[in-house]
């Protein structure tokens, strides 16, 4: 295998890697949001749960910024046509990913019920309906996507949004994300709460654990009744070019046959089902720090498995498969992947050092008494 | 653990010359902008000062 | 091949001007004010006095207000390129997209990690501590900026790039040539310090208007001079580096130049006027009532007396030849990618540099296919793609002049009230002080006309002279994109009210607001300093 395969391999990983952090960060924060208005009953409880992830929310957001960042730097032809693709579907996402920073930093700064109220129905949205179309989006890629490149290299698209929006398979992925997030908001809130949010945040983070559980396990028998997509010829080395140099077949239950072929995977998904049930149980037992780090094994679980079931996809064409994007054919050049590549590995190690040591500064409990009195707080 | 200052000092002096002579040389208005921040900065402050010295004479003749 | 509906392409360009825009309403405060929030902070650690901490903690609370939005917009502008530019961003984004995934691991990621550490951790932290985590933040959201004007600076001066007929795409090759392209750094100075202007007049302005009720002495006297001293110099630079970027512009984008000054016909040194005032007509190529400086033309724009500078109508004349030679490489590489056959691949290379212009021909060929143009349509079709070379010049030469004449009225502002301020007599120039508050929304204003100099001038093409602006949008219905564009002015115009109401409500408030309290009196500079001392013995020890 040359050295361009293998940096396109790197780079699948490291994808891998940012969509777990973007689920477990992200999920976490926007689960908080969700719950706002079910674990506070009133507005000193609310701000509470806000302050919880106030100091941190900016800096999680970044796993979303840098997930897009390196799409395009990565993979410039799946960002050029999946976002495009999915045009509605993404400015939506956009609309309440834009919401968030703007709630966090206004709802608190006056004093009128009617301007928390709206900004707490603003958490709600911009929590739960992002975690929905995250969840969304990796169904409807797994079903397949209409869109063929003419010769310039221009996408056109084949399919309308309707298709993706209303689109049982995507509803449940998207039903399964938003669980594992109110799970990981719901630990995070017991992490550093005190009743009556705890007791609160408990009951929700159970459920949510227990949802997604089932969830998972229902999508993973409807998938072995979907099409799934196989590359019959390609060379992993070839210039990143989806218009030419690879055939691909589509046959029902495709997507398993990765697992057929190495039994040995059937471990991801079942790790993914075993951290569902086991955190739920660490959350009943009152054990956040072990619930939290079992939520990242969800994510790891989840994640891993839809990128086993795909693998080499990243997004198949349903209506022209031959163009189908795969980790081959649509990266960035050789230089480009390296090039990003020792940037990242400067980068974070010292991402992940100054990110721990804030939260090494703001640790301990957030107490309600101290948030309303303490005029720099959310 | 004055040497070690020391060596720290001397390190940070070598690395903001290397840093100094090579985007000196490939991005001039680089190396200006971090120059002239800094610059900024420290005349805005002296010039506070400036006030706070002001102020103490002014109420000083008062007296 | 057919081409994208050009009204979507219009609503696309319209709906990221409009996002571009909007964001870029509070991005230069967060440039500036980062640095000025830092210097505040920085006389704080080095004289122990409290009125200075009051004075980082109050701007940084309507920092805060303002970083919201801009953080919040800029997600906006990240996944465009995507939603809606997606041919542009197969063909470019090999290279563009790096810098814009280093600003989100190098600058992105600092800047929102410590600006949270910034307004929570005043308690927390020790105060050379606190203040090296405020530097963080500037330092975080300048370098941000300077990734966003690199990937900017290669859609207008493309370096480090080639185009690879394999991947029918640019391909990236030398991020050395990236980084420090010209283009990328005096962009970046330029932007970076137009955005230390908004924010001392931002400063000033809200200092004019305590200094004019009377209310916070102390306080407002030095923010003042502060933002005065600050504005002062900053204006000097911004204006430095606009010389700098309008002499690129004369060596590498002769039309955005020409456009600037409404220069239809090649010029005479060295009597050419420059030209104050005129309504250039794109229609007619000429321009209306037009008044002029004469003598100044050519030497602020070449550096020299005698250079002539070429107009428009003669670059559209030169242009030809490269359509033509653009025509046949673009219709090489669409054999070659049919039969990978080596001598379409050598035709190709023999006319790659003029690629592009062979891309902005498409519109007037048969069938938007230049292969199918006949040698007889050959001439009607250069004719035709000619005039598309050139920006709109009413917008360009405009929008410039607007931020010229603000940046010269910024100048005299700022050096009469630090002359002023440092004689200690502002309150009795209550005019100045007047013109000061009105002043504060004008370098936002100045910023969003330089943008639009900068990339209406670039137009028709989105990599200048490689790929036109009209083949990469994303082939949306129209239906899509009102969908959006009603979307965002509804979020946007809700962003701007609630911004607007919180900022007067805490500009009104003042700093006495809170449990800190500005008093800026004696007492508590006396009492702060043996404080200041011991900080200061522990940084030299």
């Amino acid at each position: 295998m040359d050295s361009y395969a293998i940096l396109k391999l790197l780079w699948a990983a490291i994808l891998g890697i940012l969509f777990i952090g973007l689920g477990v960060m992200v999920g976490m924060d926007m689960g908080v949001g969700t719950l706002l208005r079910f674990v506070g009953r009133n507005d000193g409880e609310r701000r509470t749960a806000l302050n919880i992830i106030g100091p941190h929310w900016d800096g999680n957001q970044v796993w979303f910024i840098l997930g897009g960042g390196a799409i395009f730097a990565a993979f410039p032809t799946l960002y050029a046509t999946s976002f495009s693709v999915f045009y509605v579907v993404m400015i939506l996402l956009l609309f309440s990913m834009i919401l968030r920073p703007v709630a966090f930093e206004y709802r608190s700064k006056a004093d009128s019920r009617h301007w928390r109220a709206s900004w707490d129905v603003a958490f709600l949205v911009s929590g739960a309906l992002p975690m929905f179309i995250y969840g969304a989006a990796f169904g409807n890629v797994l079903e397949g996507v209409g869109y063929h490149f003419g010769w310039t290299g221009q996408y056109y698209q084949d399919e309308s949004f309707l298709s993706y929006l209303v689109n049982p398979f995507a509803i449940l992925c998207g039903l399964m994300s938003v669980a594992l997030s109110v799970y990981q908001g719901g630990v995070m809130l017991m992490l550093r709460s005190e009743e009556p949010i705890h007791g609160r945040a408990r009951r929700y983070a159970m459920r949510g654990g227990i949802a997604a559980a089932i969830l998972f396990a229902t999508g993973g028998v409807w998938i072995s009744r979907l099409n799934g997509f196989r590359l019959t010829d390609a060379d992993p080395g070839m210039p990143a070019n989806p218009i030419q140099g690879q055939h691909v077949t589509v046959s029902a239950g495709g997507w398993l046959e990765n697992f057929q072929a190495h039994p040995a995977l059937w471990l991801i998904p079942l790790l993914g089902v075993a951290c569902m049930l086991f955190g739920t149980l660490m959350v009943r037992a009152d054990r956040p720090v072990l619930a939290w780090w079992t939520g990242v094994g969800s994510w790891i679980g989840t994640i891993g498995t839809v990128g086993t079931a795909m693998f080499p996809f990243l997004m198949p064409s349903a209506t022209t498969p031959d163009q189908s994007l795969t980790i081959w054919n649509s990266t960035a050049s050789a230089y480009g992947l390296a090039c990003m590549l020792v940037v990242a590995a400067i980068f974070v190690p010292i991402i992940l050092s100054y990110t721990s040591w804030c939260y090494y500064v703001m640790r301990g409990k957030v107490r309600t008494a101290d948030v309303i009195h303490d005029t720099h707080s959310y | 653990m004055s040497i070690m200052r020391l060596t720290g000092l001397a390190v940070a002096l070598v690395v903001s010359l290397l840093f100094a002579v090579f985007v000196g040389d490939q991005g001039p208005w680089y190396f200006a902008w971090v120059v002239g921040t800094v610059m900024i900065i420290l005349i805005a402050g002296a010039g506070a000062i400036l006030l706070d010295a002001q102020d103490e004479q002014a109420s000083e003749r008062e007296i | 091949m057919e081409l994208i509906n050009p009204g979507v392409v219009d609503l696309s360009r319209f709906q990221f001007a409009l996002t571009a825009l909007y964001h870029f309403m509070f991005v230069p405060l967060t440039l500036g004010l980062t640095f000025m929030l830092a210097a505040m902070e920085t006389v704080y650690v080095v004289t122990g006095r409290q009125i200075y901490k009051d004075m980082a903690q109050f701007w940084g609370k309507l920092f805060g207000i303002n970083f919201a939005i801009g953080v919040a917009t800029g997600i906006t502008m990240e996944f465009e390129f995507g939603t809606n530019w997606s041919m542009y961003s197969r063909f470019f984004g090999d290279m563009f997209g790096t810098p814009l995934a280093i600003e989100g691991l190098m600058a992105f990621f600092m800047e929102s990690t410590f600006v949270g550490l910034m307004f929570f951790g005043w308690d927390r932290l020790s105060r050379p501590a606190h203040l090296a985590v405020t530097y963080l933040v500037a330092l975080g959201s300048n370098l941000s900026a300077l990734w966003i004007l690199v990937a900017n600076a290669s859609m207008n001066m493309p370096e480090g790039a080639h185009f690879d007929p394999d991947t029918m795409r640019m391909q990236f090759d030398s991020v050395v040539k990236v980084i420090f392209n010209p283009d990328a750094q005096a962009k970046f100075v330029h932007t970076s310090v137009a955005g230390y202007i908004s924010a001392a007049m931002f400063v000033m302005g809200i200092s004019a208007f305590y200094i004019l009720r009377g209310q916070h002495k102390a306080f407002a006297a030095r923010s003042f001079r502060m933002a005065a001293l600050f504005g002062i110099i900053s204006t000097v630079a911004v204006i430095t580096l606009g010389d700098v970027l309008g002499r690129l512009d004369y060596e590498h984008q002769p039309t955005k130049i020409a456009a600037i000054e409404g220069l239809w016909h090649t010029s005479k040194p060295p009597f050419e006027p420059w030209l104050a005032f005129a309504l250039p007509d794109d229609a007619k190529q000429e321009n209306h009532l037009e008044i002029g400086v004469p003598f100044v033309l050519t030497p602020l724009v070449a550096h020299s007396f005698d250079t002539p500078i070429t107009g428009m109508t003669e670059l559209e004349e030169q242009a030809g030849p490269r359509i033509v030679s653009g025509i046949q490489a673009l219709s090489a590489l669409r054999r070659y990618g049919q039969g990978h056959d080596p001598a379409d691949l050598a035709q190709f290379r023999a006319h790659e540099a003029d690629m592009g212009f062979g891309f902005l021909a498409m519109r007037h060929a048969p069938g938007q296919d230049v292969t199918a143009i006949s040698a007889a349509e050959m001439d009607s079709v250069v004719r035709q793609t000619e005039p598309d070379i050139l920006p709109n010049v009413f917008v360009t030469f405009w929008s410039f002049r607007i931020m010229v004449f603000l940046s010269l009225w910024f100048f005299a502002v700022f050096a009469l009230s630090a002359y002023v301020s440092l004689k200690n007599r502002l309150e009795r120039n209550r005019l100045l002080l007047k013109l000061c508050m009105w002043s504060i929304p004008l370098p936002i204003l100045a910023t969003e006309f330089g943008w639009i100099t900068a990339e209406a001038g670039r137009q028709p093409w989105t990599v200048f002279n490689r790929l036109p602006t009209f083949l990469s949008a994303s082939s949306h219905s129209v239906g899509y994109m009102i969908f959006s564009l009603a979307g965002f002015a509804l979020l946007y115009s809700a962003f701007i009210a609630a911004e607007l109401f919180l900022m007067f409500k805490y500009a009104r408030l003042g700093p006495d607001h809170g449990a800190h309290g500005a008093h800026g009196s004696h007492l508590t500079v006396a009492h702060d300093r043996k404080d200041a001392f011991s900080i200061v013995s522990s940084l030299s020890s």
